[in-house]
């Protein structure tokens, strides 16, 4: 796997992310404040590396019409679904972090911390090493 | 490989092939060139060597802090983290230096924030030993580590 090739991967999940929490907000009540803010860090982190692969004249991967995410019917179900979501987000940006060096390195490190406290708040339990499988 | 932990109160002894475990994670233990016999055998990045070396004292002092302050407050509930910390140290392939931490203070919220104050630290040490490294899997290894510091640092702010 190439830089571009796991930047790529993880803007396919952002992509996902901003469709997920909107969905997910607009179902549950309950955690709406939650998928709003969730929604928001999603966004800009897309936007972020749409514009980083652009700078490397790569054409950024676009968004998928809709998302198979499982039932979304309970709140716990969402929960899930949010956290299924982080944790594949944080191991995108750990395969990066595996790749990258200096300042891309760095960033990719704070995504995966960023990812998982996500994860921890839709409800997962710490772990030793997010991210890894 | 195998490891013993000798686990005391408000210390952590950790014997194991720590060179071993350097190894590994760096990559260069190379089993074919063992299968063969090949001799000598690839060294660790004497930096990376370093990095773990420094990683595996400053787990070891995380896990003495949670232990003390678990033997201190068993309402805390603190089992999880421990374990954790366990499993962190076994992956730097542990450390045979002495690890004393002071006695947590006797009252539950400020032994809280003693612990915040050092799995902070050790979020903003993992990072920084991920972002100096040399070899990937050492790279991600630690990285890893510290975004799960950063779980365990969410999770003890949330028993003030």
């Amino acid at each position: 796997m190439t830089i571009t090739q796991a930047l790529q991967a993880w803007l396919a999940l952002e992509h996902e992310a901003v469709w997920l929490y909107p969905v997910l907000g607009a179902r549950r009540d309950d955690l709406v404040d939650r998928a709003t803010a969730s929604f928001e860090a999603h966004r800009d982190t897309r936007d972020a590396l749409v514009t980083r692969l652009r700078a490397l004249d790569v054409v950024p991967v676009t968004a998928a019409l809709a998302y198979t995410v499982g039932p979304l019917s309970t709140t716990a179900d969402a929960r899930t679904a949010a956290q299924s979501l982080e944790s594949r987000i944080a191991a995108a940006c750990l395969a990066l972090v595996g790749l990258a060096e200096d300042a891309l390195r760095r960033y990719a490190v704070s995504n995966l911390t960023k990812a998982a406290v996500a994860e921890q708040t839709w409800g997962a339990e710490p772990r030793a090493f997010p991210g890894l499988p | 490989m195998t490891r013993r932990v000798l686990l005391g109160t408000g210390a952590a002894v950790v014997v194991a092939g720590g060179a071993l475990a350097a190894g590994r994670l760096t990559g260069r233990l190379d089993d074919a060139a063992d299968a063969v016999g090949l001799d000598p055998k690839p060294l660790p990045d004497p930096a990376d060597t370093t990095i773990i070396g420094r990683a595996a004292f400053a787990m070891a002092g995380v896990l003495a802090a949670v232990e003390a302050t678990a033997a201190a407050h068993a309402d805390l509930a603190l089992a999880g983290f421990e374990a954790i910390g366990r499993e962190h140290l076994e992956a730097l392939g542990g450390t045979t230096a002495s690890t004393d931490v002071a006695a947590p203070p006797t009252d539950r919220v400020e032994a809280v924030k003693v612990l915040e104050a050092v799995y902070g630290e050790a979020v903003k040490g993992r990072a920084d030993d991920a972002a100096d490294a040399f070899s990937a899997d050492l790279v991600q290894v630690l990285a890893s580590m510290s975004a799960g510091l950063a779980q365990c640092l969410r999770a003890i702010r949330s028993l003030r």
